[in-house]
């Protein structure tokens, strides 16, 4: 180890202070959020920065948790995001192992594949191709549409294309066929890469608004995008230019229970970054590099 | 995670039609496990043989019913239908009508934004998609109720083809805090230049004597939201003034604006405005009158926030509040703008026109959802009252004479109520409602009791604009609204002149507005301000 001059320790000085100004602006918004969803409404009201309740109340929590839409639709977007992710994971690294490998018609596909990454239907004829697999109003509209993310499985394929060949031909020659090849020796190999696709693809389901919105019609299936929204736009949807002044037919509920809701909904993807952010560091230069 | 959305139906298509074979095609359309009506049983309004499926789509703010429940099972049995309504979030239901619609199957009744009345309705009902209606109004009583002033507002090529949802003609008007008033000996103002006077003293004046320099005058947001208005004379929105060539033009170009934007700028100068009002949203802006640090915003009858008042009571338990009384404006007309007059509109698909029976069961549902019930009547005594609120002891309980609602009705679908498109009673008075009963804070409900009154010796200006169309006003008229407006706050901020208004309404007129002005004036039949005052 070198002994740091003072240059390193200015460096490190300045490096340190901006990433904590840095995290701070990141922090500061959640710790609003904490803040207000605990505090009474009239504390929230009479003061104009709230950084720590004064009055701890759980009553906005109460609040949401007493409506049925709202646990139903948290239940509903847990079932989307666990079954979706596995759904994209596995065709995701299903496609991606057969374009790593020399198979009849891989460019052709490849094309395919880029072609949907520049141009893009348009709502209305998706929205026709949901109705005509008979998708819609049922959870596999928000899940089968958009089982391939091609970003995702062109880094995915990549990924693959630099595990060694000569794994490769050593498993050939023991005998696998390549279905063995693919469980034994490159899914094993591929942990982050998987668990950093699982990351990317399970945030997209969580925050999915438009689709729901477009594709189910009871209420019993709606996910929690679509609930938090409606509790928290409401309010600021009156003041349009329309000269409406008035909360139409619906007052909004108090910034405290819009904040306990925006808390309630975020808080379980936010459990579950922690224990993938390890893999995802790997996962943001896969492929980039080989070696 | 922007990319997902270049996701395309054609990729997950060209990969697993197999898939989709799989995985069972889960197709549940909702457990709308129909109880077969039972024969004879109901006394419903039409003893028809035929049970018919009826399809609905509809907007609805806050939280939708469960699409199964009582309150359905009740529609069903009554009517003899088998009625299946999709609920949609109000924030997304312009996306979802443009797919819905696309894909060419419109349902059977259709709700829509007043919003929507001079771009989606009327272009939709220019193709043909909806049912027209003029030879039903004569047969329900609750369709004869609406004026004509509103069917006319209705009519495309002549034609009606969608029915009103009730709302009343009021708009907002100014409130003031009465113990600030008083607490400065001021009385309320009656003029622009009272308002500004009251507006500084509640500035400087330290009206809730805290001793502390923390209150100000009005409350005020983004696009100059409330527009402060106390008559057509200075309402934006209403086409009142004239221009040398006898033409009526829009107010937000007009002397009152004018005189509203001056006031306004002087004010600021003065701080007794909102001070970030170019950039705040409207929830935040209410939060600068109901934390107690403005003391002049608006009100109306339909449409306050009970949390936001109470949150100010807790605050100021002294709190009092009044509204302010029409201004007499520069013509010698005193009266507020009227609004519209309803707030949807229902259709009905034009597929039906070969099913005449059905378009009659429809129309008895939505005939018997508009039903306006007095006071007297709203009880259990009454049995068409009694199951279009789900049922006493069920769905809601008596409690000294008046029918109040379980806290669960709605979020469980209890109610007949909360599943029709339109179920806005329609009164023969505006009068006849008495949206004060449904408040519980004292102070809300005296004051809204008190606009009430107000206008009910009150002149309203029908807005000859309400029943005219414009190609260049839905083309640009949006677009050149907003530009206007954001001149009008950089005069406000003092980043350009007042004096610079002629120059605007000039830019104003150069966009656009000159044809806007032209296209309107072709239409308005009447001309004559003083007699659209009624």
């Amino acid at each position: 180890m070198k002994r740091s001059t003072w240059a390193d320790r200015l460096f490190d000085g300045v490096n340190i202070t901006l990433l904590l100004i840095i995290s701070l602006a990141m922090i500061f918004p959640f710790l609003y959020l904490f803040s207000v969803s605990f505090s009474s409404y009239e504390d929230f009201l009479s003061s104009d920065l709230l950084l720590w309740p004064s009055n701890w109340t759980t009553d906005a929590y109460e609040f949401i948790w007493k409506s049925w839409a709202f646990r139903n639709s948290l239940m509903i977007t847990v079932m989307v995001t666990v079954v979706g992710t596995a759904v994209n994971l596995f065709f995701t690294a299903t496609m991606a192992y057969a374009l790593s490998r020399r198979i009849l018609g891989r460019r052709v596909l490849m094309f395919m594949v880029v072609f949907t990454m520049l141009f893009y239907a348009g709502m209305i004829p998706t929205y026709l191709m949901v109705k005509a697999t008979g998708l819609l109003d049922s959870m596999w509209a928000l899940i089968l549409p958009a089982a391939i993310a091609p970003f995702n499985l062109i880094v995915m394929r990549s990924f693959f294309q630099s595990i060694p060949e000569e794994l490769n031909e050593a498993a050939l020659i023991d005998g696998a066929n390549d279905l063995q090849i693919f469980g034994k020796i490159i899914l094993p190999l591929s942990k982050p890469s998987l668990a950093a696709f699982s990351l990317f693809y399970a945030v997209s389901h969580w925050n999915n608004y438009f689709a729901p919105i477009l594709y189910l019609n009871s209420p019993e299936k709606w996910t929690i995008q679509v609930i938090l929204r409606q509790i928290v736009i409401v309010g600021e949807a009156t003041a349009t230019l329309s000269g409406d002044n008035t909360f139409v037919d619906n007052p909004p509920p108090p910034e405290t229970i819009q904040m306990a809701a925006i808390l309630l909904a975020t808080l379980p993807i936010l459990v579950v970054y922690p224990f993938l952010q390890k893999h995802f560091a790997k996962g943001v230069m896969l492929g980039a590099v080989k070696g | 995670m922007k990319w997902k959305r270049y996701t395309t139906v054609m990729l997950a298509a060209s990969m697993s039609i197999g898939t989709v074979a799989c995985s069972g095609s889960d197709n549940d359309k909702g457990s709308s496990a129909q109880p077969s009506a039972s024969a004879g049983a109901n006394a419903s309004p039409s003893e028809a043989p035929k049970k018919y499926k009826i399809t609905a789509l509809d907007y609805r703010y806050g939280n939708p019913p469960p699409s199964s429940s009582q309150g359905l099972t009740m529609i069903n049995e009554r009517f003899n239908v088998d009625y299946q309504v999709t609920f949609v979030t109000n924030t997304a239901y312009d996306e979802k009508i443009n797919a819905v619609f696309a894909s060419g199957e419109i349902p059977d009744m259709v709700g829509f934004m007043a919003a929507d009345l001079k771009n989606r309705y009327s272009k939709f009902a220019k193709q043909n998609a909806f049912l027209p209606l003029d030879d039903y109004i004569k047969q329900y009583p609750t369709l004869q109720a609406v004026p004509d002033f509103i069917w006319d507002a209705l009519r495309v090529n002549g034609k009606i083809y969608a029915i009103p949802q009730y709302a009343p003609k009021y708009q907002v008007v100014l409130m003031v805090r009465k113990d600030w008033l008083d607490k400065l000996n001021l009385k309320p103002p009656t003029n622009y230049q009272e308002l500004k006077e009251v507006a500084i003293a509640f500035t400087k004046n330290d009206p809730d004597g805290n001793g502390k320099n923390d209150t100000y005058g009005i409350a005020i947001g983004q696009d100059i939201n409330p527009n402060l208005n106390m008559g057509p004379y200075w309402d934006p929105d209403a086409w009142y003034h004239k221009n040398d060539k006898g033409d009526l033009i829009p107010g937000i170009i007009g002397p009152g604006r004018k005189e509203i934007v001056q006031m306004l700028a002087d004010l600021n100068k003065e701080g007794a405005i909102t001070k970030d009002y170019a950039t705040l949203n409207w929830a935040d802006t209410n939060k600068e009158f109901y934390s107690g640090k403005a003391g002049i915003f608006i009100a109306t009858p339909r449409g306050m926030s009970q949390d936001y008042m109470n949150g100010l009571l807790k605050i100021h338990p002294n709190a009092q509040f009044i509204h302010l009384e029409p201004f007499v404006d520069a013509y010698g007309n005193k009266g507020l703008t009227s609004a519209a007059g309803f707030n949807g509109l229902t259709v009905l698909s034009a597929k039906l026109a070969n099913e005449p029976d059905k378009v009659k069961r429809i129309l008895d549902m939505i005939d018997f959802g508009r039903k306006f019930y007095k006071e007297s009547e709203k009880n259990d005594k009454n049995p068409d009252f009694d199951w279009w609120s789900g049922k006493v002891g069920v769905a809601y309980d008596m409690k000294d004479g008046v029918a109040v609602n379980r806290e669960n009705w709605a979020n469980d679908g209890l109610a007949p109520s909360t599943y029709f498109v339109d179920n806005a009673a329609w009164p023969p008075e505006d009068g006849d409602i008495d949206y004060s009963l449904t408040y519980q804070t004292k102070p809300l409900s005296d004051l809204v009791k008190a606009i009430q009154n107000m206008y009910k010796t009150t002149k309203l200006y029908a807005n000859p604009v309400n029943s005219a169309e414009s190609k260049t006003d839905i083309e640009k008229g949006a677009e050149l609204r907003k530009y206007v407006m954001n001149e009008q706050v950089k005069m406000i901020a003092g980043n350009r002149p007042v004096s610079d208004w002629d120059k605007l309404v000039q830019e104003y007129l150069d966009k656009g507005g000159a044809k806007i002005i032209e296209e309107y004036n072709a239409q308005f039949k009447n001309k004559d301000t003083k007699a659209l005052f009624k």
